[in-house]
């Protein structure tokens, strides 16, 4: 599947080319090919274990590819790290918190630390949110910690900003408002956004693009449009027309097994809900083409 | 920068204070237990090469006069007093609990808390996050080991009244400025080990244990090689075995050499000599002559210059395999 939805990548924010990555036997990396737009809000999913972090550790340096590269906004990362980073925002996955520092502090040691952070911009934005600048930021909490850790990647003023799992430990209305302080910052600034999550619905409608990442390998690819529009999804086996199978599921009440289509190219525009099919929601199409990255058909009911 | 070291020092506020308590109270003990030893005001008419006759036991009225018998009695009391004797076991380890101390969290710690991350994310160059560290931890602890050594170096004095402690090579890297390399050793050696464990217990356990043996093994690894060719043989005076050398306090012995035609050595004054079959010495006449290699207080700074010189260079090795690592391992 890969980068097969028109982005070039030498226009790419983030690409990667052929990139795999191995933990001794395990592969978590498997010949991804990958282009993030400029200006894009990216969602990377995929399960646990998916791949998702690992991608963002080689964006970041941090890991070494066996084979294949990554460029973020044109540079490699692992031949020039440090100009690579210059370029990167990051918001690890859990919030990287100095304990008995304030969140004034920490935006000193992230002004210290990288040349040109924006303090005024970061503690701007913490100010909205209402985060005391004065408190030890190890007795924030998971929603305040969590922007205290989106600010610093904001401060950064970074065209590319990678969160990894950001959304994991937040309750739902801290999960919304980091989205949309998210969203404020990358509408202002014009960065692109790789935001990876386990959990759908987290990115849903943050997000104008999709990646499903599954066993190592990118199983899909598109605009989030796209991805809603392009499949359809049936409780039979009588697939739409011109449609080809991608996976099959349990139904959320467990009763019926699911099967997502993928439309052809030319019906994804006009394509109206037939009698036997239904839309597929975003978290139906994540979960068909998990199912189909397993290998086998999905979970099936005896 | 300045925000850097600032922030370092806030980040790891607990080991600061506690360097900077144990340092300077270090000190402070240090000079009251000199004014402790020096209030005891033994005449200089009765120090014997420089030092105070010590007896641990009821003192030989032939070799100590009578008017130097209280004063020396009360100064072995003083000697001997808990205060005198653990400030004197505290400067052995201080050095080394400062370096690992303060170089533990510095690497160690932010790979275990998981911060590492985020800073090696922002600074970009690794090297430039570390150095910014190593730096604030040295201006910490340099000038408090060296007030601390050189507090050491008045208790030094003290014990030995008559002997000047920089010019004396008795026990000479116990004080001054061997405070402060030992303590950058320790420091760059925990670093390097922080980098290579990433986790602060292992390099806490394994750092003391390398401290300890580097302690251990400093000296002789330094007589027997790097100090051996500045040594000068010592006129060979009459020895026979179970006779005691008299030793001079401001003089470093080295090894001894026995004369007896056949160049052999002898280790703590107990010769170790083979004779040929035959060609045993008479027991009766003038046994074996013994010479020392040896070095006397006038080149203090030089074995000082020379020693500080391989373990600043150990230190920069370690540091340079700490930079090393942090740039090649994972931050977590």
């Amino acid at each position: 599947m890969g980068s097969d939805a028109g982005v070039s990548t030498t226009t790419a924010a983030l690409a990667a080319h052929g990139l795999s990555k191995r933990f001794k036997k395990k592969v978590a990396l498997d010949a991804v090919d990958l282009a993030v737009p400029r200006g894009s809000v990216t969602a990377l999913v995929g399960p646990n274990g998916a791949g998702k972090t690992t991608l963002i550790r080689v964006c970041m340096a941090f890991e070494r590819p066996n084979s294949g590269r990554v460029e973020v906004d044109g540079v490699d990362p692992w031949k020039h790290r440090s100009d690579a980073l210059k370029r990167v925002g990051y918001v690890p996955q859990t919030p990287a918190v100095y304990r008995g520092l304030s969140v004034e502090d920490q935006l000193a040691l992230a002004r210290s630390l990288h040349h040109g952070f924006d303090v005024a911009y970061a503690r701007r934005r913490l100010e909205q949110l209402g985060i005391p600048l004065d408190q030890r930021a190890d007795t924030l909490s998971g929603g305040q910690a969590a922007q205290l850790g989106l600010a610093v990647a904001l401060g950064t003023r970074a065209k590319v900003l990678l969160l990894d799992e950001p959304l994991a430990n937040l309750d739902p209305l801290a999960r919304r408002e980091f989205i949309q302080v998210l969203l404020d910052a990358v509408k202002s600034d014009g960065s692109t956004a790789l935001l990876s999550s386990h959990i759908v619905t987290d990115v849903e409608d943050a997000c104008d693009r999709l990646v499903i990442l599954g066993g190592g390998k990118v199983r899909l690819d598109c605009p989030l449009e796209e991805a809603r529009r392009g499949h359809r999804l049936t409780a039979a086996d009588s697939p739409p027309a011109g449609a080809t199978a991608v996976g099959s599921f349990l139904s959320k009440d467990g009763k019926d097994v699911m099967t997502l289509w993928r439309l052809a190219p030319d019906d994804t525009a006009g394509a109206e809900p037939g009698q036997e099919s239904e839309a597929a929601s975003l978290e139906d199409v994540v979960l068909g083409y998990l199912a189909a990255g397993r290998g086998t058909a999905g979970l099936q009911l005896n | 920068m300045i925000d850097r070291i600032r922030l370092t020092y806030k980040q790891q506020r607990f080991e600061t204070l506690a360097v900077m308590v144990a340092c300077l109270g270090a000190a402070a003990w240090a000079l009251l237990a000199s004014w402790h030893l020096k209030s005891v005001g033994v005449p200089a008419s009765c120090l014997v090469d420089g030092r105070v006759p010590v007896w641990n036991g009821p003192i030989d009225s032939s070799w100590v006069p009578a008017a130097c018998q209280l004063p020396s009695q009360r100064f072995t009391d003083a000697l001997n007093s808990w205060d005198v004797r653990m400030v004197s076991t505290l400067g052995d380890v201080l050095p080394f609990f400062v370096g690992i101390a303060m170089g533990t969290p510095l690497v160690a710690r932010e790979l275990e808390q998981g911060t590492a991350p985020l800073s090696w994310a922002l600074a970009g160059a690794r090297w430039k996050w570390l150095v910014g560290k190593i730096l604030a931890a040295l201006l910490l602890i340099v000038p408090l080991l060296l007030i601390a050594g050189l507090a050491a170096d008045v208790l030094r004095g003290a014990q030995e009244p008559g002997i000047d402690p920089h010019a004396s090579l008795d026990s000479f890297t116990s004080g001054g400025v061997f405070f402060v390399l030992w303590g950058v050793a320790a420091l760059m050696g925990t670093l390097a080990l922080g980098a290579l464990f990433g986790r602060t217990m292992p390099v806490v356990i394994v750092a003391l244990i390398v401290c300890l043996f580097a302690r251990a093994t400093w000296e002789p690894l330094m007589d027997a090689n790097l100090l051996h060719g500045m040594a000068v043989l010592e006129m060979p005076g009459v020895y026979s075995p179970g006779e005691l050398l008299v030793y001079q306090s401001d003089v470093l012995y080295l090894d001894g050499k026995v004369y007896t035609g056949t160049d052999c050595t002898v280790s703590n004054g107990v010769p170790g000599c083979q004779y040929a079959p035959g060609h045993e010495p008479d027991p009766s006449s003038i046994g074996p002559e013994l010479a020392w290699y040896v070095i006397t207080g006038d080149k203090y700074w030089q074995v000082v210059a020379s020693e500080a010189a391989v373990m600043l260079a150990g230190s920069a090795a370690l540091g340079a395999f700490a930079l090393l690592w942090v740039g090649r391992r994972r931050p977590y």
